[in-house]
């Protein structure tokens, strides 16, 4: 387990460093991913929920070199992150062992 | 299958006469041309053993603090396809579904219509069925040669999944409505009304405990059914009933949710719906319900059975279940049950006796008809505006009510039902005033 996030966090990395950044987002395969992992149950696009929307998050991040690197940390290693109730608690791990998967999904919340 | 819409018809004839009396005008429910009238789709999906409790528990991901809070349910479960997702998932084996049914849908859409006029309220409802025939079938008596003995059990019951008796029980069609007094209905809608402890749910009741407690045997209940969390000084704990002046209290002051069920065998042969309220318990309205229990508490042989001279037979047996309509109505086709009738091991007599006569009070008050065509069923429940009795809630015209619906289907009770998260109802609102069905003023 503890030596599975940083491997992943390295592939991400790896594929951002290769330029992907610009790479057409799969919206479906994002969202299908969201939804397994339970991400809209917090998240919505354009209000917020338990959490902030995803177009609050693209916002704070749009033009940030280290949004990806930021993102992925929070998805990878479930750090504690603010509520919209003020509260904190520790962000879900996505699960999912594609890296590709997972950055497509970064990808697709720094586009809304 | 032409038989029971024809039943339905017959029936709603019965109802227009109720409707035509007195000094307002009111709608005759088979004849609102229903086409004109807004549709909402309501999804309605499978919550297993998704209690109260459960719901405030650990095992809820992070989301107990919420609920605890009185957040409502959706305000995490809005996501497309929620109701679709969860239904689909509980219905099968997990922790929330320890009996799954075999092949039982985990959703269902239901459509839902509303209008009113100076009388009623009309409530439509369409749904599909899991079967190709309508639930109208509920439990019978069965003579085994020597005694009479119930035959026919929900889904749910082990002896059912275990393959020793048929499932047999009928379609329900419920809805509870609150007016804004019940604490935290608006947002969590029924699930405050579903608790561990009860029939079906974990750590259910057992007969002792039921016999122990103070507050089940003072309104003399010998099991644990739907409850609100005000009727009990620990919510999550169905033993520390409120004293019966405390709860009186309650309901006084409009604490309660009225609770209306059309139910495809006890109800709808005599075109009504029932009309009960949920508290301290799921109770019936004070009066008469339109059915009863046909077995004798001494012998449990039936008290009424067919009237041959009408219908042709004096009971059925088992090959012909689903092969016409079999209601035992006191004013239609029943006779006292006659011991000496030649009675043969199978016979099947319903354990059910109806009676739109006997209905009486405010257990009589809704009215419905119904029909069953092509694996649909369509109800129109009909609720008089401006009710006065102390167990109803009074829908008006303007007013807005908060309505949980659910679907009993496949031959099932308690949990085995389709449910949905909570939605407001208008009469009429004035535009500007959100609500998910307005219901339409008819001419």
């Amino acid at each position: 387990m503890n030596l599975t996030k940083p491997l992943l966090v390295a592939g991400l990395l790896s594929l951002n460093l290769a330029g992907s950044a610009l790479a057409a987002v799969d919206d479906e395969a994002a969202k299908a991913l969201g939804k397994r992992n339970d991400c809209f149950k917090c998240h919505a696009v354009d209000k917020a929920k338990k959490g902030p929307s995803y177009q609050k998050i693209a916002a704070k991040y749009k033009g940030k070199a280290d949004a990806e690197e930021k993102l992925m940390k929070n998805l990878t290693t479930g750090p504690k992150v603010k509520l919209e109730d003020g509260t904190e608690e520790e962000h879900k791990i996505i699960d999912t062992k594609d890296p590709k998967e997972l950055k497509n999904l970064i990808d697709w919340i720094l586009s809304r | 299958m032409k038989k029971t819409v024809l039943f339905a018809q017959i029936a709603a004839l019965g109802v227009i006469g109720v409707f035509t009396t007195g000094t307002v005008t009111a709608a005759d429910p088979a004849k609102i041309n229903w086409s004109r009238i807004p549709a909402t789709n309501v999804p309605l999906f499978y919550p297993g053993q998704s209690s109260y409790e459960w719901l405030r528990s650990d095992a809820h991901k992070n989301a107990a603090k919420e609920v605890k809070r009185g957040d409502s349910c959706t305000s995490c479960h809005d996501e497309e396809g929620a109701e679709k997702d969860l239904g689909n998932k509980l219905v099968q084996a997990g922790p929330l579904e320890p009996m799954p049914v075999k092949g039982k849908s985990g959703y269902k859409d239901l459509k839902v219509q509303a209008a009113y006029d100076e009388k009623n309220a009309y409530l439509r409802f369409q749904w599909k069925t899991d079967n190709a025939y309508p639930g109208t079938e509920h439990q019978y008596l069965r003579f085994d040669g020597k005694k009479w003995e119930v035959w026919g059990f929900p889904k749910l019951d082990k002896i059912v999944q275990d393959g020793q008796m048929m499932g047999i029980y009928e379609d329900r069609m419920s809805i509870m409505i609150d007016d804004g007094k019940v604490p935290g209905f608006a947002k969590q809608g029924c699930w405050l009304s579903c608790h561990d402890g009860q029939r079906d749910m974990q750590k259910q009741f057992t007969k002792a405990e039921v016999a122990a407690n103070p507050l089940l045997t003072s309104i003399k209940k010998s099991d644990v059914r739907k409850y609100l969390p005000e009727s009990r000084n620990d919510p999550s704990d169905w033993k520390t009933g409120k004293s019966v002046e405390e709860i009186n209290k309650i309901k006084a002051a409009g604490g309660f949710v009225d609770l209306i069920q059309w139910r495809a065998h006890r109800s709808y042969p005599v075109g009504m719906a029932d009309d009960g309220y949920v508290l301290e318990f799921r109770l019936g309205d004070a009066g008469k319900d339109m059915f009863s229990g046909n077995a004798d508490a001494t012998t449990h042989a039936p008290k009424f059975m067919w009237d041959a001279s009408k219908v042709g037979y004096k009971s059925i047996t088992v090959d012909q279940l689903h092969q016409g309509d079999h209601f035992l109505i006191r004013e239609k086709n029943a006779v006292p049950f006659d011991p000496n009738a030649g009675w043969k091991e199978g016979d099947m007599v319903p354990d059910y006796i109806l009676s739109r006569e006997d209905a009486k009070g405010s257990a009589a008050d809704n009215n419905a008809i119904a029909s069953w065509k092509d694996g649909m069923w369509t109800v129109v429940m009909v609720r008089p505006l401006g009710l006065t009795n102390s167990d109803d809630k009074a829908l008006k015209a303007g007013g807005v009510y908060d309505i949980g619906f659910a679907a009993h289907d496949d031959n099932i009770t308690t949990r085995g039902h389709h449910v949905s998260f909570v939605k407001t109802l208008g009469l009429g609102v004035a535009k500007g005033t959100k609500v998910d069905i307005n219901a339409v003023k008819l001419p």
